[in-house]
């Protein structure tokens, strides 16, 4: 790469080879108009809003695909170019209903943006009459044909962000439209439902069921925090307004996954979430739970723990502060710290890989673990790493989604073939979770070449892990606390009571809080703040989106407001 | 100086720019010191004056045989014309019934729909006929000036009228040109 120097609009700048006008005008604050090019996913010149006159080059090029080339003297605002930009919304204007008035997206559009930026007042051409069809066969969002621009961001995300290739054009001129699987209805097709494709989409074509008309962008409040549905950790955006929860869109700028989510992350803790919050802190009395005051229910629960030989569970639900608040509490008790649910296996002296490394390796072995359903953003990435010409194995001896996608399927006892299939790949990438058995674990030790990464079953298995936290036996304990966060654990989970006291620490009721002696509330995750460390080992923050609901307190302040009574 | 000669008229609409209209409150005072309001749907006279106006404001889009004569009728005695509201400039929320023939749209709405019983289709010669599809005032006659907004907020709908009190013809852009209700 070297240095070019350009003019754009009169002015000197300096770009890198191999970059497009669109690129270098960018990085020097110049704002060309686009609509159709969209940073995460590649060009195409579709649209021909981001048209600039290059002198010495004939007629108009796209700046987002014409490459930038040293001395090169741009035009990007001159009548010329306004007036052909002008026509070509007009067009778009033409070919499809474009009535703001009637549109859930108006205030939130870059057509409409586009449209006041060249002082479209009126419309030149005739109306549309034709009706298109407007899809809402799947859960999450509905496709709106008759928005749609036919930018094809939407097709350019499904194929080269989340690798599922479930969206193309159909049909000619006036008469595209975007299709799935050539023809199905969205909800019958390959989607996926992971909002990436609802996300780029720069008009109403697309609009999210549940945040419709919930406010447009200057009326919503936005905070960046940490996806807990599984222990990626990528980074999400929680847009709310008056504390109510509207959506969750990705962060494109960060890591770990820059933007792409999964319908776990993205839908379904805002749409499916049907139990039950536990709402105020409850303690047996005569045989009955009953409402209580924080102090009243502090004060039982620490008289109940002092009893001694505690056991605290703990699930990987909860924050880095937390599960240490809940340590040194144990320790002030003697008593012991132990995770509930399955734990990863030990994998000494691995390399550890980050998740970046997933789509840029050229092997990927999966192996004890079903990423496409446990951590599936980690199943996209190895797809998309598949797409570039990676070769994807699959060690298992039962089902896996992942099967259909490998190159090569082996069962435990063929475990050893990954050896030679490393040896020959430059950027090996294992990806292992919980389920894997120990003589594929011997195996995968001595891929020594190989980056790995541990998909934790919880999303802060890995700090549980790296406090030391691990499964306990509890044979006898006379106090038990249980930190449960918001996840699921039956009844079955959980140790026999055997008559011990039990403090429980849980966000959703469940039955397998019938039986507790302090029930006390805790938030979820959009309402946590603080730190969870993700399956590469690495620090991420939760800020809280919404304010907890009346009655509800941080864990880490309760644990401690706990300690202060002991 | 001779006090401007104004005439508005509401098309096809939900009243909403009119009411946008009279939401600029104690200017209305201002207004009239240099505004003749000859006819408009709010007060005794609906058409403008034979002898024609300065300024005519339509509200609303053009959906029956009534509207179509009434848009006639402002150009021709209307020396500025303009479209005020999406409807007037596009037709807007009217135009929902375009893509069906009109026949079906009113067996829809009158018979039809869920919770009507015994619905009859109205009938009377006093009841215009619907166009075949609703148009926007400028596919039947030019316009000048067009103002967006569902409705158009009273003050771009004021800067409008200032602007021409002021001898000069608006420029809709910037903050002053909005779509629908993205206010």
């Amino acid at each position: 790469m070297s240095e070019i120097h350009l003019t754009i609009d009169g002015v000197e700048v300096v770009g890198q080879s191999g970059q497009t006008i669109l690129e270098v005008a960018q990085s020097a604050g110049v704002d060309i108009p686009t609509l159709c090019h969209h940073p995460m996913v590649s060009d195409l010149g579709g649209c021909r809003l981001c048209l600039v006159e290059v002198e010495k080059m004939r007629g108009f090029q796209t700046a987002c695909t014409c490459p930038a080339t040293d001395g090169m003297v741009v035009h990007t605002e001159t009548p010329k170019l306004f007036e052909t930009r002008s026509l070509v919304l007009q067009l778009l204007f033409y070919e499809r209903n474009h009535y703001c008035m009637y549109c859930p997206t108006s205030g939130d559009c870059e057509l409409q943006d586009l449209a006041y930026r060249h002082n479209l007042d009126h419309w030149l051409f005739e109306r549309p009459a034709e009706n298109k069809d407007v899809d809402a066969s799947r859960k999450y969002f509905v496709m709106d044909h008759n928005r749609c621009v036919l930018c094809r961001r939407c097709i350019r995300a499904c194929d080269e962000i989340v690798a599922n290739h479930t969206l193309q054009m159909a049909y000619r001129g006036s008469h595209s439209v975007i299709s799935a699987d050539l023809g199905l209805p969205f909800g019958d097709s390959s989607c996926v439902s992971c909002g990436t494709c609802l996300q780029v989409c720069p008009t109403g074509a697309l609009i999210d069921r549940r945040s419709v008309y919930g406010g447009h962008r200057e009326q919503v409040d936005r905070t960046v925090t940490t996806c807990m549905q599984c222990s990626v950790g990528c980074q999400i955006e929680v847009v709310s307004a008056h504390r109510r929860l509207l959506r969750v869109e990705g962060v494109w700028e960060a890591e770990p996954t820059h933007g792409l989510l999964c319908v776990d992350g993205r839908f379904a803790p805002l749409y499916d979430e049907q139990r039950e919050r536990v709402t105020g802190p409850r303690v047996r009395r005569d045989g009955k739970l009953v409402d209580a005051t924080w102090d009243e229910a502090l004060d039982v629960a620490a008289s109940g723990l002092k009893l001694g030989d505690v056991v605290a569970l703990a699930t990987g639900a909860n924050t880095n502060e937390a599960l240490g608040g809940l340590k040194s509490l144990m320790d002030r008790l003697s008593g012991k710290v132990g995770c509930l649910g399955a734990t990863l296996p030990c994998l000494d002296g691995v390399t550890a890989g980050a998740v970046t490394d997933v789509p840029e390796a050229d092997l990927v072995i999966v192996a004890g673990v079903d990423p496409l359903e446990t951590n599936r953003v980690l199943g996209y990435l190895a797809k998309r790493a598949k797409d570039h010409g990676a070769r994807i194995v699959v060690v298992c001896d039962g089902e896996n989604t992942m099967a259909k996608f490998a190159d090569v399927n082996l069962n435990s006892g063929q475990a050893s073939q990954t050896t030679e299939l490393v040896a020959q790949a430059e950027k090996p990438v294992v990806l292992y979770g919980a389920g894997l058995s120990s003589e594929v674990a011997a195996n995968l030790r001595g891929l020594s070449k190989a980056k790995f990464l541990g998909l934790e079953p919880g999303a802060n298995g890995r700090g549980m892990a790296e406090l030391g936290i691990a499964p306990v036996k509890l044979n006898g304990a006379k106090a038990q606390l249980w930190l449960l966060g918001e996840e699921e654990v039956r009844s079955t989970c959980l140790p026999a009571k055997h008559g011990a006291f039990t403090v429980a620490v849980a966000s959703y009721q469940s039955s397998a809080l019938d039986e507790v002696d302090v029930l006390l509330p805790a938030p979820i995750w959009a309402e946590r703040s603080g730190h969870i460390t993700n399956l590469e080992g690495k620090t991420m923050a939760l800020n809280g989106a919404v304010a907890m609901p009346k009655g509800v307190r941080d864990e880490t302040d309760v644990l401690a407001d706990l300690a202060s009574r002991l | 100086m001779a006090k401007i000669k104004l005439a508005t008229t509401w098309l096809e609409a939900c009243a909403g720019c009119h009411m946008s209209f009279l939401d600029i409150d104690e200017r209305i005072v201002e207004l009239l010191n240099h505004v003749e309001l000859t006819s408009s749907p709010i007060t005794d006279l609906k058409h403008p004056p034979e002898s024609g106006v300065d300024v005519g404001i339509i509200t609303g889009g053009i959906g029956n045989v009534d509207e179509l004569e009434e848009v006639k009728m402002m150009r021709e005695r209307c020396k500025i014309l303009i479209a005020l509201g999406d409807c007037a400039v596009t037709g807007g929320v009217c135009t929902m019934r375009n893509p069906w023939d009109k026949e079906d749209v009113l067996r829809c709405g009158y018979v039809e729909t869920a919770s009507t019983v015994d619905g009859t289709r109205p009938g009377s010669e006093d009841l215009p006929e619907l166009t075949d599809t609703v148009k926007a005032i400028d596919q039947v006659v030019p316009v000048d000036l067009y103002l967006f907004g569902c409705p158009p907020n009273a003050d771009r709908i004021w800067y409008v009228l200032s602007e021409l009190i002021a001898g000069r013809m608006p420029k809709v852009e910037g903050e002053a040109l909005r779509y629908g209700m993205d206010e």
